[in-house]
């Protein structure tokens, strides 16, 4: 709203004051012309600039003190006449620059800084800004050469002055910002570019201020921390721009050899003047480093953020421009970028994280020996330093100290070779490695979790599920470190170190650490696998893609090496575990000084020699060097993909023999690595898996049953293989199934425990095939028709099982007869093949039934049960002649004791035995459909026991038999109780009836009343019931 | 002590029947995959890669008739397989191929395998054993031109022809035939002249199996007895009985001679096989792995020594694979 727009105009209004001013420098004068000022617009301001000017200046220049308010006004007014205008001569620049400075300089007789108020200084301060701002071009530009570098010295000095010895923020702040614009470098767009020539020239100049500036700019930046952060913002700014323009690196290599010799007139001046030649570049950079040391000490650990990120921007500025003339500082530069990857502050961290991008893709370090070299010193000294700082630091430090590490990797990128090439160094790195990745193996659990019950139960396939993913994540507890975060820092650091590493060095060289000690082994088996996976780029966080893509050929060599040696048997076959069972059956861990046993030639390289005191420790280190070996395999299976199935051949057998592996962590584990490969090579389950390279399988089962100490391992196998898939497998099976039985007739007292899990898993298997097969069920030509190749299979089976009947484990026999029942189940449709076979049995099957553990004597009424469903009548004639007047005999001749005893009783053999007969006599009457005569035996001989005076778990045996005589014979059954104790009076329907006289009407209530009513209860009950309801409900109570 | 002997590298399983012969066809250079062909009972011809261990191609020609000799002619796309149908066929198996391209029809009832010999680039002489008995015929093949008809003279009753085996001392010299027979003997055969240059009564029983040395003029025969007769060519071309060596069980089925004629190996009935030292015959090894009797035994020809195997297929229906090269 510019009253005045002409120059004319403008002149008419501003005369008056301008002459007011010039003959009385008054604070009303000038504070009139400022008013003025207001309503002349800018151009005829323009105009008229240096008539307005001249009573300021005059102010300014009037000799003798002056009031400060008044020249404070004063500066304020020239500000902003400037602010509206500009500067277009030479001269006045150079003037009021000077006139400007001079407002501030001490009394030229003392040397301190001239006391002035505050809001003086800021006002000059912003004039000088203003000034700067208002000067365009070529113009400014006749500031900056040779003649007037003692009054911009004058200028700089003054400024450092303000910046560093202020209180008051606000001054700081803006003299820092001033000198950045005094030095050309202003944030603000619309200065003029300087070409190289004028840049070059500026930076002769400003070499001069270099040392004082930087020197201050230090003191400022490392200051009190109350200063708050803005200063140090700007100082560090300042700082950066001015030493990357000084000593940048563009500038440094076009600086002639001699100092240029400038006109005489002007030599005392080119005594100011410096010559950044190489060796001032040198030795300024050596002050430099020192300066930058603290500086980055100092601000890399700031409170403020802000400060952080001046500090990124502070090596983003000097790496990009100063890379060579100041490669002495990077060391500490670098470290600081890199450790501030992880900063707290997200800000900070992605620009950071784009930072390390930029030098990375601009090939800074790539394209920079000494760069590269500073790093690589930076990782040795890091290196060395890491076991110390990974035994001393905690968990925060530790993720530090590793993020450096990895930093300073993922930086060297592809010149990691650099370091690698080195012996000592890659040596430091991979024994810090060691160190850290040191496994905490104390926990007992991982010893005692054992897979028990794989016979029993095969378990819910909700439960394989479960175990094959939890195989795949094992979780690890480190000796040194608990926190997840340094874990995942470790791995990145061998992936990336397999990314960008030569391979074979790698390899060969964690390949050496992992045969040089068994203390090394599992930690350089962990590196190894986290190599490969870097190298293949799987899970690995870079910088820069690497220019040379990893040949396939020798990825697969070093996997195949590195796989030779995991599954080597020094080194697969580890003892996990001090099972009795185990040690029993397998001869190369007998605790015994004879040197020769059997099998001992051949199996003397399986297991390390014996040692008679494995501890807990050793037993869980190599748990967990199995589980490491494993997940190796699995990882080199994503690594290869399908090309994977070409090892199968040679990786699937070991790994199947640690799905069966007794240890839980080992077989779950092994589970993983299975659905590792499933999805590595396009199978869809671990059934396809299993059934499509079944030939392999087989194979490896067939070779390793040759000899005696891989057995074990062989039988393992094929429990497993037949575990996780179904009868499709069996063709294939079958023949193995031989080499089997042969190997067990030549080895019944070492493996039969071993061979009968086997035997049960593929009668179980067997079991399962559906009936596809069903021979035509005539008797006549059953004979004649070969077996189904299953069925022979269960028949040779049962032949063996003949022996193993009177095998002195009890383990043994149990198994026995659990392999038996199912063959037995198999065998069913064949009759003219299964009773020859009970036939053949029976002997040994008896002498189980009537002098045996109770555990047996159960079972074996088991088998006797399922027996009887096809050969009742054989079994029949065989049981009441051969069997149960033994039974019923010892069953009378013990009720006496049995009723007399206390509760210890129970505890004793004789008990069990009585109760296992019970137990099983019931079902077993009723499936052989006993005649008559028999069971009253078994009434009678039970009847004794439903005596309150026995024990109760007996009664209720007892219970069991009469409830299942009661399916059999309810009428003989009711009698018989009735016998004993008649509850009800039976009025005959008709007087012509005789009544009905039975024993035990109108008898005391005696021993045992109570059981014989509850069964007759029971009875009516069934009765009662409609039969298919009275059928299901078959079994005791 | 002495080192327990070795187990098979490898069982092929899958043949679904007896195996009755065996040939390689590693020679190629990468990237093809060595092979082993087999022939089995129930006629199927099996292209075994050895890479993987299973079967790439199951050839089927012989309209299920046992098959028990197969043999390459220059490379592993051109095969020749003869089969109890009487048949000798000459098979493309390039390119995927599968085909039949010519066969030869021989009349002959017996057992005894055709012997093939190379005579110039593409140019084959085959002797089999012909429709009347004793008699040997010579083809030539691809042509099936007939070279000559070998008859024994009237009243020399060898009986059938078993074995047969073409050799020549060096490309340029006359091809010869050297035949095992029914009576035991082993005569060599001038296939020029069409007659006999020299007969040897080697076995009381027939031979089932011969090889022959060309370089050192020497040779082995196999037959039902406790047996090997080795025996040589003197100058005069008449052959001599060099050596018989003792075996523990009776009977051999094949007898192979391995390329560098360092080792050979024999098939036994006993379900062995076993590797004698070819310069003296001292025992080397016997290798158990199979659960009957061996039928065949065949070297690889592999271009890395440390590649090369031994295989032998057997009534059990198993191919075993051994690798003894480093061992011995």
């Amino acid at each position: 709203m510019a009253v005045f727009d002409t120059p004319q105009e403008a002149f008419g209004a501003l005369r008056p004051v301008c002459v007011q001013l010039t003959r009385a420098q008054t604070m009303e004068n000038v504070a009139r012309l400022q008013a003025h000022l207001a309503a002349v617009s800018t151009s005829a301001l323009q105009e008229l600039q240096e008539y307005v000017l001249f009573p300021l200046r005059f102010a300014l220049k009037v000799p003798g003190p002056k009031q400060e308010r008044l020249v404070q006004s004063v500066v304020q007014c020239i500000s902003s006449v400037l602010a509206a205008t500009c500067v277009k001569k030479r001269e006045l620049l150079q003037e009021l620059f000077s006139e400007l400075c001079t407002c501030l300089s001490p009394p030229s007789s003392s040397s301190k800084p001239a006391a002035r108020s505050e809001e003086l200084k800021l006002a000059v301060i912003q004039a000088l800004h203003t000034l700067m701002h208002s000067t365009y071009g070529d113009v400014i530009l006749s500031l900056y050469q040779p003649s007037t570098l003692p009054l911009l010295g004058f200028a700089v000095s003054l400024l450092l002055g303000l910046a560093e010895q202020e209180k008051a923020k606000q001054i700081k702040i803006s003299a820092l910002k001033c000198l950045q614009v005094l030095v050309l470098q202003c944030d603000c767009q619309g200065h003029r570019h300087l070409d190289e020539d004028e840049a070059q020239q500026c930076g002769d100049l400003f070499a001069s201020f270099l040392p004082g500036i930087s020197i201050t700019l230090s003191r400022v930046i490392t200051g009190d921390i109350k200063q708050g952060h803005k200063p140090t913002v700007s100082a560090i700014r300042l700082f950066y721009l001015i030493v990357g323009l000084v000593m940048a690196d563009t500038q440094l290599a076009r600086i002639p050899k001699n100092k240029e010799k400038l006109p005489v007139e002007q030599s005392r001046i080119s005594e100011l003047m410096v010559h950044r030649g190489p060796d001032w570049s040198k030795s300024t950079a050596e002050k430099l480093s020192l300066l930058l040391h603290k500086m980055v000490e100092f601000s890399s650990v700031h409170p403020h953020w802000k400060v952080r990120l001046e500090l990124v921007e502070l090596v983003h500025h000097l790496l990009r421009n100063c890379s060579q003339s100041l490669v002495g500082s990077f060391s500490h530069l670098l470290k600081a970028l890199v450790g501030l990857v992880n900063d707290e502050n997200s800000e900070v961290q992605s620009r950071c994280n784009e930072v390390l991008q930029g030098i990375a893709e601009q090939r800074v370090v790539a394209q920079n020996r000494a760069l590269a070299d500073v790093l690589s010193e930076n990782l040795h000294s890091l290196a060395t330093a890491l076991p110390r700082l990974m035994n001393s630091q905690d968990d925060t430090g530790k993720v530090s100290t590793l993020s450096l590490l990895l930093g300073y990797l993922k930086l060297l990128g592809p010149k990691i070779n650099i370091v690698l090439n080195s012996i000592s160094h890659l040596h430091r790195l991979s024994k810090a490695l060691m160190q850290v990745l040191e496994l905490d193996v104390t926990d007992v659990k991982i010893v005692e979790d054992r897979r028990w019950g794989c016979e029993s139960t095969c378990g819910p396939s909700g439960s394989l599920q479960h175990a094959m993913l939890k195989g795949r994540c094992q979780k690890k507890y480190f000796r040194f470190f608990t926190e997840e975060k340094v874990f995942q820092l470790l791995q990145q650091v061998c992936r990336v170190l397999g990314y960008y590493g030569n391979l074979y060095l790698l390899v060969d060289h964690f390949m050496g650490l992992y045969s040089e000690s068994g203390m090394y082994r599992k930690q350089a088996a962990m590196a190894l696998n986290e190599l490969i996976a870097g190298a293949a780029g799987l899970g690995v966080d870079v910088l820069q893609e690497r220019e040379v893509l990893p040949n396939m050929d020798d990825l697969k060599g070093s996997i195949m090496s590195i796989l030779d040696e995991y599954t080597d048997q020094a080194n697969w076959y580890l003892i996990t575990s001090i099972d009795t069972e185990e040690i029993i059956h397998e001869p190369s861990v007998q605790h015994s000084g004879l040197s020769a046993h059997p099998g001992g030639t051949c199996s003397s390289v399986l297991l390390p020699s014996a040692e008679p005191h494995v501890t807990t420790h050793i037993m869980n280190s190599n748990i967990w060097q199995i589980c490491i070996q494993l997940e190796g395999v699995g990882c080199f299976a994503a690594v290869l993909g399908k090309e994977f199935r070409l090892l199968l051949l040679s990786a699937l057998y070991p790994v199947l023999e640690k799905a069966g592996d007794k240890t839980l962590l080992i077989s779950e584990t092994a589970l993983g690595t299975l659905v590792d490969i499933c999805e590595a090579c396009g199978y869809d389950s671990v059934q396809c898996l299993i059934n499509e390279n079944s030939d392999y399988l087989v194979n490896g089962i067939s070779l390793n049953l040759r000899q005696l100490a891989h057995q074990p391992h062989a039988s393992q196998v094929l429990d497993t293989m037949l575990r996780h898939s179904d009868a499709s497998l069996l063709p294939l099976v079958e023949d193995v199934i031989q080499d089997v039985l042969s190997t067990l007739d030549q080895s019944y007292n070492n493996q039969a425990s071993t061979f009968l899990r086997v035997l049960h898993s593929v009668m179980t298997a067997l079991d399962e095939i559906p009936p596809l097969a069903k021979p035509e069920p005539n008797s006549d030509t059953e004979g004649e028709t070969p077996l189904p190749s299953h069925a022979q299979l269960a028949k040779d089976v049962m032949e063996r099982c003949i022996h193993l009947l009177s095998d002195g484990n009890l383990r043994v026999r149990l198994k026995v007869l659990d392999v038996l029942e199912l063959c037995v189940t198999v065998l069913h449709p064949h009759g003219n093949h299964l009773l020859p076979m009970a036939h053949r049995v029976w002997p040994a099957l008896v002498t189980r039934l009537i002098s045996d553990d109770p555990l047996a004597v159960l079972r074996a009424f088991k088998v006797l049960c399922t027996l009887a469903q096809k050969c009742g009548d054989f079994l029949r004639q065989r049981f009441s002649k051969d069997v149960l007047p033994k039974l019923t005999s010892s069953l009378l001749s013990q009720a006496p004791a049995s009723a007399r005893a206390g509760p210890v009783y129970n505890h004793t053999l004789a008990f069990k035995l009585q109760l296992a007969v019970l137990e099983g006599l019931g079902s077993l009457c009723e499936k052989l459909d006993m005649g008559e005569n028999d069971l009253n035996k078994v009434a009678d001989a039970c009847l004794i026991y439903l005596s309150a005076k026995q024990p109760t778990k007996l009664q209720e045996a007892a219970q069991s038999v009469f409830l299942h005589l009661m399916h059999v014979d309810p009428d003989s059954t009711w009698l018989l109780l009735n016998e004993v104790c008649c509850p009800h009076q039976y009025e005959p329907p008709h007087i012509s009836l005789r009544p009905v006289k039975l024993s035990g009407m109108g008898r005391q209530r005696n021993e045992f009343t109570d059981n014989v009513l509850l069964l007759l209860e029971r009875l009516k009950q069934q009765e009662s019931a409609p039969p298919w309801a009275g059928a299901q409900e078959a079994s005791p109570p | 002590m002495a080192l327990p002997p070795p187990d098979p590298q490898f069982v092929l399983r899958g043949t679904g029947a007896a195996v009755h012969t065996l040939h390689f066809s590693c020679g190629n250079q990468e990237p093809d995959v060595p092979i082993l062909f087999s022939g089995s009972e129930n006629g199927f011809i099996h292209v075994w890669n050895l890479k993987t261990h299973r079967v790439d191609k199951t050839l089927d020609g012989h309209g299920g008739s046992s098959v028990y000799c197969v043999e390459t002619m220059g490379g592993k796309n051109r095969l020749l397989s003869q089969g109890r149908d009487q048949r000798i066929c000459l098979w493309d198996l390039a390119e995927g191929r599968t085909s039949v391209t010519n066969s030869v029809f021989t009349e002959n009832v017996g057992f005894c395998r055709c012997a093939l010999l190379k005579v110039a680039q593409g140019r084959w002489l085959m002797a089999m054993a012909a429709k009347a008995p004793e008699e040997v015929q010579v083809l030539e093949l691809p042509s099936k031109t007939s070279v000559c008809t070998l008859k024994p003279e009237v009243g020399a009753k060898l009986g059938m022809p078993m074995c047969l085996k073409l050799w020549q001392h060096n490309c340029d010299s006359q091809p010869l035939l050297l035949a095992g027979y029914e009576d035991g003997s082993v005569v060599l055969w001038n296939l020029s002249m069409g007659k006999a240059l020299s007969q040897l009564v080697c076995h009381q029983e027939p031979v089932m199996s011969l090889d022959f040395d060309s370089e050192k003029e020497k040779g082995i025969s196999g037959s039902s007895e406790k047996v090997l007769s080795i025996w040589s060519l003197n100058e005069q071309q008449n052959l001599q009985v060099y050596k018989t060596q003792k075996l523990v069980n009776a009977g051999i089925s094949d007898i192979t001679i391995r390329p560098d004629k360092k080792i050979l190996a024999t098939a036994g009935w006993d379900h062995r096989i076993r590797i004698f030292g070819w310069k003296k015959l001292k025992p080397l090894a016997v290798l158990d792995y199979h659960t009957a009797t061996v039928h065949c035994v065949s070297f690889s020809d592999h271009r890395n020594p440390c590649e090369r195997l031994l295989a032998a297929g057997s009534k059990d229906h198993r191919i075993s694979i051994w690798s003894i090269y480093t061992q011995t």
